[in-house]
């Protein structure tokens, strides 16, 4: 089966790529679209000052 | 004569550095007109095996933002410094680890169970968590493997210039990009700001005066016209370098450290300890208590933007998998 990757997907923001998947007829199969970044927000902003949140979320994303 | 090109890229970052860039409004028309961008995701349609494809050194002007968190950012980074003739590392994330670097107080186990097992809105009944490589029925999918440390850009690879700033200020941008397109770039190693600290740079009034307790904001209103360091509110500016156009303390907050440390500063947490100390009215042991017990979230706030860049660079937790080497 034959792939295509379209790697970085561009023009958004943050980070992804797709992978489709073509059969042997080259019709698609299957596609996944994937986001090879995690920054850990969730985590990471436990224990830090409430009040320090709108100064520290606003980076999950700048656009 | 071709047109120098210039390469844009973002790791572990926001997206605000680039938008910094579109801030220079019809500037970046004068950017497009003296190079050709031959890589930008956020805004240009170039794929990864165009970079490849390219000689060593074909790229004149790397732009790089974002921090190091897992091996694909570590792979375009590697293969962005072969490409470039110079390579920038652009904002408070690739400097010095910026925001995402806060990720050094965890690790990945820690992350992947909050983000994919315990968060509420999950619905991952399996406790299903990223893998580097899944099998599916056409085929196989890969993911970059998150490292458990972020890394600054110049961790990983050699960097010549570092601009500052969550995100670089228009005016430090410009400087950069007039400075490359004159062939007038700094010595190499060189920090794009001011060689003063924040705190140089403040017209706020300071009366050296002597501090007894730390507040927080819902604790006190703060003087517009005053230090706010003096008048308890914890203040990074001491510790951080001047250039920012101190966008925070003229809106009565804080500095929290964007620029970095000033020049001959090691390590920038450190150096606020050393501020903070100073200015602190205690003489028993009580008292010096006290304020330790007042600053809520101490390597949070004194390493906000620079914790990889540190001598701590993380938290210690034991041995786990998956360092990287």
């Amino acid at each position: 089966m034959r792939k295509v990757s379209i790697d970085p997907i561009t023009r958004l923001e943050g980070h992804g790529k797709i992978e489709i998947f073509l059969n042997d007829e080259g019709d698609v199969a299957n596609a996944y679209l994937q986001i090879p970044e995690l920054r850990g927000f969730e985590k990471f902003c436990e224990g830090r000052p409430v009040e320090e949140m709108p100064r520290i979320v606003p980076r999950i994303c700048g656009v | 004569m071709a047109k120098p090109k210039v390469a844009l890229y973002w790791a572990a970052a926001c997206g605000g550095c680039d938008v910094a860039v579109l801030d220079t409004n019809e500037k970046i028309l004068d950017i497009a007109n003296i190079a050709d961008i031959v890589l930008w995701p956020v805004a240009l349609d170039f794929k990864y095996h165009h970079i490849e494809a390219m000689e060593d050194k074909a790229i004149d002007l790397c732009l790089f933002n974002g921090a190091i968190r897992n091996s694909e950012q570590e792979k375009i980074a590697k293969l962005l410094r072969n490409k470039s003739k110079v390579m920038v590392a652009f904002g408070a994330c690739a400097c010095f680890g910026g925001i995402p670097a806060l990720g050094n107080l965890t690790n990945r186990a820690e992350i992947f169970q909050r983000v994919y097992v315990e968060a509420q809105s999950d619905d991952n009944s399996n406790k299903v968590l990223p893998q580097t490589l899944t099998k599916v029925s056409e085929g196989e999918l890969e993911l970059p493997e998150l490292f458990d440390t972020v890394s600054t850009l110049a961790q990983v690879v050699d960097v010549e210039y570092f601009v500052p700033g969550c995100p670089p200020p228009v005016d430090i941008i410009l400087k950069v990009v007039d400075a490359f397109a004159k062939g007038q770039l700094p010595p190499v190693g060189s920090v794009i700001g001011s060689d003063k600290t924040c705190c140089d740079e403040c017209d706020r009034v300071k009366e050296e005066k002597k501090i007894t307790k730390i507040y927080r904001p819902h604790e006190i209103i703060p003087d517009p016209k005053k230090c706010l360091l003096e008048q308890g509110v914890i203040c990074c500016g001491p510790a951080t370098r001047g250039g920012c156009g101190l966008r925070c303390v003229k809106a009565n907050m804080p500095c929290r450290g964007c620029f970095g440390p000033p020049p001959k500063v090691a390590d920038q947490g450190a150096a606020l300890v050393s501020a903070i100390a100073s200015i602190y009215q205690g003489n028993t042991e009580e008292e010096i208590a006290q304020m330790v017990e007042e600053v809520v979230d101490p390597v949070g706030t004194f390493y906000r933007f620079a914790l990889a860049d540190s001598m701590l660079k993380r938290k210690r937790m034991g041995p786990t998998e998956g360092e990287r080497k």
